[in-house]
C-alpha cells in the first residue's frame, strides 16, 4: 500500500488541475457553432429603414442557406464578391444558376412579406424587389447598403 | 574544480539549449528569409535531427579523446552560431545549425568524461550533466524570446560565440585518461521512454511558447518569462526529490505528472497566459523526476558512462525530432480547420451585432481582409487592427470587437488541444518501456 502512495499523489495533483479545468468549460472552449439557418430566428425590433432592409436581407439569407442546405454566415460570406461565390459553389457542390435563383426568389420572397405585413412602405418595396431581380447575388449586399444610405431613415 | 565542473556544466546546458532556443525567433527568422511555416520548422528540427545522429558516434571519439574532443567541439559550435547569426539565406542558416549540432554532440558527451575528472565520480558528473541539460532545453525558449526581443534573432547565436569560447578554460589541467573496457549494449527500454518523454515535451517546450505568442499577443520577453515556471519547477523538484521515492517509482509519478500537465493545457477554458501556469508545473515537476532518472537507469552501472550518456542524448533528440513531425502537421491543419470555423462564427458575430447595419458588410470585408493579410504572413489575424478607426469607443463596437476577439482566442487555444493530447500520449506511452527497465547495481 505504501508503495502505491507516490502515484496517488501523482494522479491526485493532475486531477486538482484538470477537474477544475473541465468543471470551468475546458474541452469545450472552441468556436461558437453557427445556427440552423432553417430553425425559426429571433430578430430584435427594426427602427428605421436601414435596420428593415437589413431584417428583410438577414430573412432572406436565412431561407436561401436552409434551401440550399448551408449555413446563413457561409452564404453571407459567400455574397462579398463573384470570386467568393464562385468558390462557394464549387466546394458546396452546387448549380451556380441555381444558387443566384434561389438568392433571387428568397429575396423576392422576404420583400412581399415585408410589404404585406407593412414594415416595408409599398413605395421602397418595388425598388429593392428590382434590386433583387436584376442585381448579381455578389452585388447584392452592397446594393442594399447603398439603396439604406440612399433612403430617408 | 568547482569553477571547472561549473564551466563544463554551462557548456552542457548552452549546447543543448540551442535545441528550443529559437522556437520564439522563428516567426521573425520566416518574416527575414521569406520562406514557409514548413521550412522554417527546419531550423528547429535539424539540429535536433542531426544532435541525436551524431550523439553516439561523438560519445565514441569523446571517450578516447576527451579532451581534444571538447576542444573541437567547442570551435564547431562557436564558428557553427557565428554562421547562423551571420546567415546571408536561409539554406546557410539551416546549413550552420546542422554543424551547430556536430559541436554540440562532442562538446556535451566529452563533458560527462572531463566532469568525472573534475568531480571525481562517475555519479556526481552524471548529476551536473543531466541537471545542466535539463536546465539548457527548458531555459532556451525563455533565453530565445527575451534575445529576440530585445536584439533580434541573430543575436541569440552571436552571444554564444564568446560563450563559448570562455569554455575552453575548463580543460586546464585535464589529463588524458587510458580508454575504458567495451562499453556495453545501451539500455533499450530506458531509452526508448526517454524518447517518448521527449516527444511529448516538445508540447511544453514548444508549443506553449507558440500559443502564447502567436496565438495570444504575448511578447517574446513576456512569454519567455512566462515558460520559466516549468524549468524552475523541475530543477526545484529534481533537486528537492525525496530519496526514498526510488528512480523508477519516480520516473513513473513524472511521467503521470507529464502527461496530465500536458492533457491540462489541452483542457484549458479560457484563453490567458495564468491558465497555463498549473499545467506547467505539473509538467515540470514530471521533468524533474523523469528525465534525471531515467538518464540514471540508462547509464549508471554500465561500464562506460560516455556512451551511454550518448545514448540518451540520441534518444532525447530524436524523441524531439518525433515530437515537430508528428505535432506540426496536427496543429496546421487543426489551425486551418479551426480558422473557417472561426471566420463562420465571426460573420455570425457582426451580422446579429447591435452596430449599424449598413456598416456590417464593410466590417465583414475589413475582417477578412485582415484573417487573408495574416494568413500570407504566417500569422493570426488581429481584430483591433481590422476595425481600426471605427467608433471603437462605442458600445456595441466594443462588444463586437471582444466577440470577434473572443472567437479567434476559441479558435486558436481549441486547436492546440489536439497536439496536447497527442503529446500527453506519447509521454504516457513512456510507461511500456519503463515496465521493462531493470536497474542496475550503481
Amino acid at each position: 500500500m505504501r508503495r502505491a502512495i507516490p502515484f496517488l499523489v501523482a494522479i491526485g495533483l493532475v486531477a486538482a488541475v484538470i477537474v477544475p479545468y473541465v468543471a470551468l468549460g475546458g474541452g469545450s472552449f472552441e468556436p461558437t457553432p453557427v445556427a440552423d439557418p432553417c430553425a425559426p430566428r429571433a430578430y430584435p425590433e427594426a427602427e428605421g429603414l436601414g435596420e428593415t432592409i437589413e431584417r428583410i436581407a438577414l430573412t432572406a439569407v436565412d431561407r436561401v442557406a436552409c434551401r440550399l442546405g448551408v449555413s446563413r454566415e457561409e452564404l453571407v460570406l459567400a455574397l462579398r464578391s463573384e470570386d467568393a461565390f464562385d468558390r462557394f459553389t464549387r466546394e458546396n457542390g452546387i448549380d451556380r444558376t441555381e444558387a443566384e435563383q434561389a438568392i433571387h426568389d428568397g429575396l423576392v420572397q422576404a420583400v412581399d412579406e415585408a410589404e404585406q405585413d407593412g414594415t416595408l412602405p409599398g413605395l421602397i418595396a418595388p425598388l429593392v424587389r428590382k434590386a433583387a431581380e436584376s442585381v448579381p447575388p455578389w452585388l447584392l449586399l452592397e446594393t442594399l447598403e447603398r439603396l439604406g444610405d440612399f433612403l430617408p431613415g | 574544480m568547482r569553477q571547472r565542473s561549473a564551466l563544463l556544466g554551462l557548456g552542457v546546458g548552452l549546447a543543448l539549449a540551442d535545441s528550443s532556443i529559437v522556437t520564439l525567433a522563428l516567426p521573425r527568422i520566416l518574416g527575414d528569409f521569406d520562406v514557409s511555416i514548413t521550412s522554417v520548422a527546419w531550423v528547429l528540427t535539424s539540429f535536433n535531427l542531426v544532435l541525436a545522429l551524431v550523439a553516439v558516434p561523438a560519445a565514441y571519439a569523446s571517450r578516447r579523446k576527451p579532451r581534444e574532443a571538447f576542444g573541437a567541439g567547442v570551435l564547431v559550435f562557436a564558428v557553427a552560431s557565428l554562421a547562423c547569426g551571420l546567415a546571408p539565406s536561409f539554406g546557410v542558416l539551416v546549413g550552420a545549425r546542422c554543424v551547430q549540432a556536430v559541436g554540440a554532440g562532442l562538446l556535451v558527451t566529452a563533458a560527462l568524461d572531463l566532469l568525472s575528472q573534475v568531480d571525481g565520480s562517475d555519479e556526481a558528473a552524471l548529476r551536473v550533466w543531466v541537471a545542466a541539460g535539463v536546465a539548457g532545453a527548458a531555459l532556451g525558449p525563455a533565453a530565445g524570446g527575451i534575445l529576440t526581443q530585445l536584439l533580434g534573432w541573430e543575436s541569440i547565436f552571436l552571444a554564444q560565440v564568446p560563450v563559448a569560447l570562455v569554455l575552453l578554460l575548463a580543460l586546464r589541467g585535464v589529463e588524458a585518461r587510458p580508454v575504458k573496457a567495451p562499453a556495453g549494449r545501451p539500455s533499450v527500454p530506458a531509452n526508448l521512454a526517454l524518447l517518448l518523454v521527449a516527444g511529448g515535451l516538445v508540447a511544453a517546450l514548444f508549443l506553449v511558447v507558440l500559443l502564447l505568442v502567436d496565438g495570444w499577443g504575448l511578447s517574446p520577453a513576456a512569454a519567455g518569462i512566462v515558460v520559466t515556471v516549468m524549468p524552475l519547477t523541475a530543477i526545484g523538484v529534481g533537486r528537492f526529490r525525496p530519496r526514498s521515492l526510488g528512480v523508477v517509482y519516480g520516473c513513473v509519478c513524472g511521467v503521470i505528472l507529464i502527461a496530465g500537465g500536458l492533457a491540462a493545457l489541452a483542457l484549458m477554458p479560457r484563453a490567458g497566459w495564468w491558465w497555463t501556469l498549473p499545467p506547467q508545473i505539473l509538467v515540470g515537476a514530471g521533468l524533474g523526476l523523469t528525465v534525471g532518472g531515467l538518464t540514471e537507469l540508462a547509464v549508471r552501472g554500465r561500464p562506460d558512462q560516455v556512451v551511454h550518456g550518448g545514448w540518451t542524448l540520441a534518444a532525447r533528440h530524436a524523441g524531439v525530432v518525433l515530437g515537430l513531425l508528428l505535432l506540426a502537421p496536427v496543429l496546421t491543419s487543426a489551425l486551418d480547420e479551426n480558422r473557417d470555423e472561426a471566420i463562420r462564427a465571426g460573420a455570425a458575430i457582426v451580422l446579429d451585432s447591435r452596430i449599424p447595419p449598413l456598416a456590417k458588410l464593410g466590417v465583414a470585408q475589413d475582417v477578412l481582409a485582415e484573417v487573408d493579410r495574416a494568413n500570407d504572413a504566417g500569422e493570426l489575424p488581429d481584430v483591433k487592427r481590422a476595425l481600426a478607426g471605427r467608433a471603437d469607443d462605442d458600445e456595441d463596437w466594443t462588444s463586437l470587437v471582444s466577440g470577434l476577439q473572443d472567437q479567434l482566442d476559441r479558435a486558436v487555444t481549441s486547436a492546440f488541444s489536439g497536439p496536447f493530447l497527442l503529446a500527453a500520449a506519447l509521454a504516457l506511452g513512456a510507461l511500456i518501456p519503463l515496465a521493462f527497465v531493470r536497474r542496475r547495481p550503481g
